[in-house]
């Protein structure tokens, strides 16, 4: 066991575990962020993606070692009251069904539309192919992407 | 709009739950106009006065209604409130959905078959127009007019004389002491203001924001995490195995046999119970079991399917038996007989399966049921020794989200296992399946095959078909069909065409192999085989598909108006381009009608589904958006299993362990345009959970063969392929 700080939404929280614990698992229990979910534990699923440095990573895949001292953003820290472009469009398109896939279908659209805020189809493709969503909801996921790079670009909707 | 306030009481109350309840949140959130989304609340903390177990009206004027059976994405938890509300008379920006535990005082909680808003819809309008009728009575009290001078809308009972109204909270004190009617007078359509309408989710914004509480995501005080080493082969049981080893990982507590039950077996597994998730998958990986596979390591997918071919030779129990079919097959001038197969399939929910229990040392306990039949108390307390009278006083079963069930949650060995732990241990246990577990474990999806044959005359007019359907069923697996035909496995062949000579069988295949409810159950395979089939006789016949249904569905005239509407919103007459191909299938499902129209093109070296139109009757509509998500969630479901994953064993052990071998399929890979249309009627309330898919599969083979000549009876294919 070894003592990690890490900085999760601009908070900072020192934890005790095993150095190759996923971060995943370290998020979910040991500092109590339950929102970044497991889905395979292999990066094929995307549940479990969080920002790492303002990029999307698959944190089921990343040890808890590697982590420390970089900036992580989970689905809680997007925003504090819901009003991120991205959250305004997923309830404005009632995404969700089951939901679990979401917190990382979420954190994957909104780094997409971070570095590129009018993706193209072909570029929500690319961005969004590592998240699974078994209730298939990937038709309204990429109008919510595109309602939201409307706000982003327009100021407005 | 004003704040769902928690007042600082309620927050103390709160404060002192545990995790689970915690992450429900506590603040409101408002987007533009009148589409407010009120908090979610947990029935522990609802206040007020119950007018009855779903409906609870406080001082301050809060409207609590119960959501009661377990939402898996499916809409229900706002479904149920909106039908009840409606006939209250309550607004929904008015009402706090508010999530309940497990209670007999709920009814029936279980979920599956597309069967709540189907067996719900009228006794929750009884429901909410009987409370209504509780307090226009008040109010006639109150005032000393007859009630048939009151009339009641958004939660104030007007009088019709003057302007005075008055409020539902400042009546239900006196309405509490009010005997309910049995029989309220109910609605009609036309006055409907909830239902038919596209009211927003209460859940949707937890499930933004990460604070949908799913029960992978219980926390309570001192949790232990636990795995399950599981034999590859399913039932074997095991020899040996190195508990030292996995107790000497850091952080491991405990290892124990853990037994799990999937219908008449008992599937042992190894547990290591550990401080840590991490730990207890290290700990597993140090058992080195022996299994004794002996017995089950003869099965094989190939093996499988020649058994059930070679079952298809030979006649079976008649479903449907018109005309003589014999005779128009020996007869006919030219014939089709092709065979359909399909693989077994895994449900693969999003959220693995997982429980979390906690057999206190009192003989108390709370469990965490990510289950669409969580009414465990009994089952439970007996296994406690505690009466069935004291089950719901000493067993709590708080209801979770479910991150995806379709079928696969309506059996609760993950909570067997889990509760076999704790009661051991008495420490609160969180069991998690890995998704390797999920995927080789099973139960699975049938896996099927239907021999198709059909007697043409010398015209290539259709004398004659037939349907076998060869299959394991899943009833037969805990009762005896004494010679009978399942019910569930002739689901799907719903489409009553008009032939002279029509036979439709069905032959039991016996394996140990286990399978389950997976959405739409055989729905899916028989849909599949039928309307591809209906393809090919339909186009040897030199006819249009979609109106060769449409000619021959005489005695099913709510399927045809659905194909109607399908040929005016697909544009089906419209001559397509040489790179393109089209396609068509209806199934009746669980009470409701869908057709999918699939539309490929054929770009460079790919062919995309470049389009979806589909057209639903299920009769009236609660929430048209959500009708129409399910619809669209069907398509995807759907296309998984038509183009991606299958499920094989090789010497007893499935072949997929992951989403890298098992796939699903991914955003590109989905249709970009999918409409779906809503057929308008006021027919009882079908199923919207499963009926848009059964079609989908066979729509999409028939629109390869449209495109390519290509008959596909085979799944999954592969789409690039064609």
């Amino acid at each position: 066991m070894a003592n990690f700080k890490l900085d999760i939404n601009n908070q900072s929280y020192e934890v005790e575990a095993e150095p190759q614990t996923p971060l995943l698992w370290v998020i979910r229990d040991e500092v109590g962020l339950t929102g970044t979910k497991y889905g395979c534990g292999i990066a094929q699923c995307g549940a479990c993606t969080i920002h790492l440095n303002g990029s999307p990573v698959r944190s089921c895949s990343i040890p808890v070692s590697a982590a420390s001292n970089q900036k992580l953003t989970t689905i809680e820290g997007l925003s504090e009251d819901n009003s991120h472009p991205v959250q305004k469009a997923w309830i404005d398109a009632q995404v969700p069904q089951c939901g679990y896939c979401q917190s990382g279908q979420i954190m994957s659209a909104a780094a997409l539309l971070d570095k590129n805020p009018k993706p193209t189809d072909s570029d929500i493709d690319t961005a969004m192919a590592g998240n699974i969503c078994r209730c298939g909801t990937y038709h309204r996921i990429r109008k919510a992407i595109h309602t939201a790079s409307n706000e982003m670009t327009n100021g407005s909707k | 709009m004003e704040a769902n306030n928690i007042n600082r009481r309620k927050f103390m109350k709160l404060a002192g739950m545990s995790g689970a309840m915690l992450a429900i949140g506590f603040e409101t959130f408002a987007i533009e106009g009148p589409k407010v989304l009120k908090k979610l609340m947990a029935e522990d903390f609802v206040e007020g006065t119950p007018l009855n177990p779903f409906v609870v009206i406080a001082e301050d004027g809060t409207i609590s209604i119960m959501a009661t059976v377990p939402e898996l994405g499916q809409g229900i938890f706002q479904a149920i409130p909106a039908i009840i509300a409606e006939e209250l008379e309550v607004d929904m920006d008015q009402v706090t959905v508010v999530k309940s535990s497990a209670s007999r005082k709920y009814g029936r909680q279980s979920i599956g078959g597309s069967r709540s808003v189907r067996t719900m819809y009228q006794p929750m309008r009884k429901l909410g127009a009987a409370t209504k009728e509780v307090l226009i009575e008040a109010a006639s009290k109150k005032w000393g007019v007859a009630k048939s001078a009151l009339y009641a809308k958004s939660g104030k009972v007007h009088r019709t004389d003057t302007k005075d109204f008055v409020e539902y909270k400042d009546l239900v004190a006196t309405a509490a002491a009010i005997e309910v009617p049995k029989n309220p007078n109910l609605k009609t359509k036309k006055d409907f203001s909830i239902i038919g309408k596209e009211t927003v989710r209460t859940d949707i914004l937890s499930k933004v924001n990460g604070t949908a509480d799913y029960g992978i995501d219980a926390r309570p005080d001192g949790l232990l995490y636990a795995t399950i080493e599981r034999c590859p082969t399913l039932q074997g049981k095991p020899i040996s195995y190195d508990k030292e080893a996995a107790l000497s990982v850091q952080g491991v507590t405990d290892v124990m046999e853990v037994t799990r039950s999937v219908y008449k077996n008992k599937n042992t597994g190894i547990a290591v119970i550990a401080e840590t998730h991490y730990a207890a998958l290290e700990g597993r990986k140090k058992l080195n079991v022996k299994w004794d596979n002996a017995e089950f390591s003869k099965l094989n997918s190939e093996s499988y399917f020649r058994e059930m071919k070679e079952l298809a030779k030979k006649d079976h129990l008649n479903h449907k038996d018109q005309g003589n079919f014999n005779q128009s097959f020996a007869n006919a001038a030219s014939t089709l007989d092709v065979v359909y197969e399909q693989p077994h399939q895994s449900h693969s929910c999003m959220e693995p399966m997982n429980a979390t229990v906690h057999v206190k040392e009192d003989n108390t306990v709370e469990v965490w049921a990510p289950s669409q039949s969580p009414q465990v108390q009994r089952q439970f307390a007996r296994q406690l020794g505690i009466p069935d009278d004291q089950a719901e006083e000493k067993i709590k079963v708080h209801l979770p989200f479910l991150g995806g069930g379709f079928g696969r949650r309506s059996m609760n060995d993950p909570l067997e296992e889990c509760f076999q732990i704790s009661k051991e241990l008495r420490k609160p246990i969180k069991l998690i399946w890995t998704r390797e577990d999920d995927t080789t474990q099973g139960p699975f999806r049938q896996a099927t095959v239907h021999a198709m044959k059909a007697a043409f005359d010398d015209q290539d007019n259709p004398t004659g078909v037939q349907h076998k359907m060869i299959s394991e069923a899943i009833t037969t697996q805990f009762r005896p069909s004494n010679g009978k035909i399942p019910f569930e496995v002739m689901e799907g062949i719903s489409t009553h065409y008009d032939f002279d000579n029509y036979s439709i069988q069905y032959g039991e295949y016996n394996s140990q192999l286990p399978i389950h409810w997976w959405r739409s159950v055989f729905g899916s395979t028989n849909g599949f085989a039928h309307e591809a089939f209906i393809d090919e006789v339909a186009v040897k016949a030199k006819q249009d598909p979609l109106q060769f249904r449409i000619d021959r569905l005489n005695s099913e005239p709510r399927q045809v108006k659905v194909l109607e509407r399908l040929k005016k919103e697909a544009n089906w007459d419209k001559k397509l381009g040489a790179n393109e191909g089209k396609g068509v299938a209806i199934v009746e499902s669980f009470g409701s009608i869908v057709a999918h129209a699939v539309f490929l093109k054929r770009e460079g070296n790919q062919v995309i589904i470049s389009r979806v139109v589909s057209v639903v009757d299920c009769g009236i509509v609660i929430n048209p958006n959500q009708a129409k998500a399910q619809t669209e969630g069907n398509i995807i479901y759907g296309l998984t299993a038509a183009m991606k994953g299958a499920i094989t064993f090789k010497d007893g052990v499935a072949e997929q362990s992951n989403f890298h071998d098992y796939a699903i399929l991914r955003i590109n890979e989905a249709p970009r345009d999918i409409q779906v249309y809503l057929m308008e009627n006021d027919e009882n309330p079908g199923g919207m959970g499963e009926p848009g898919l059964p079609p989908i599969a066979p729509a999409l083979v028939n629109a390869v063969a449209d495109l390519t000549g290509k008959r596909i009876r085979k799944l999954p294919f592969d789409l690039q392929k064609v």
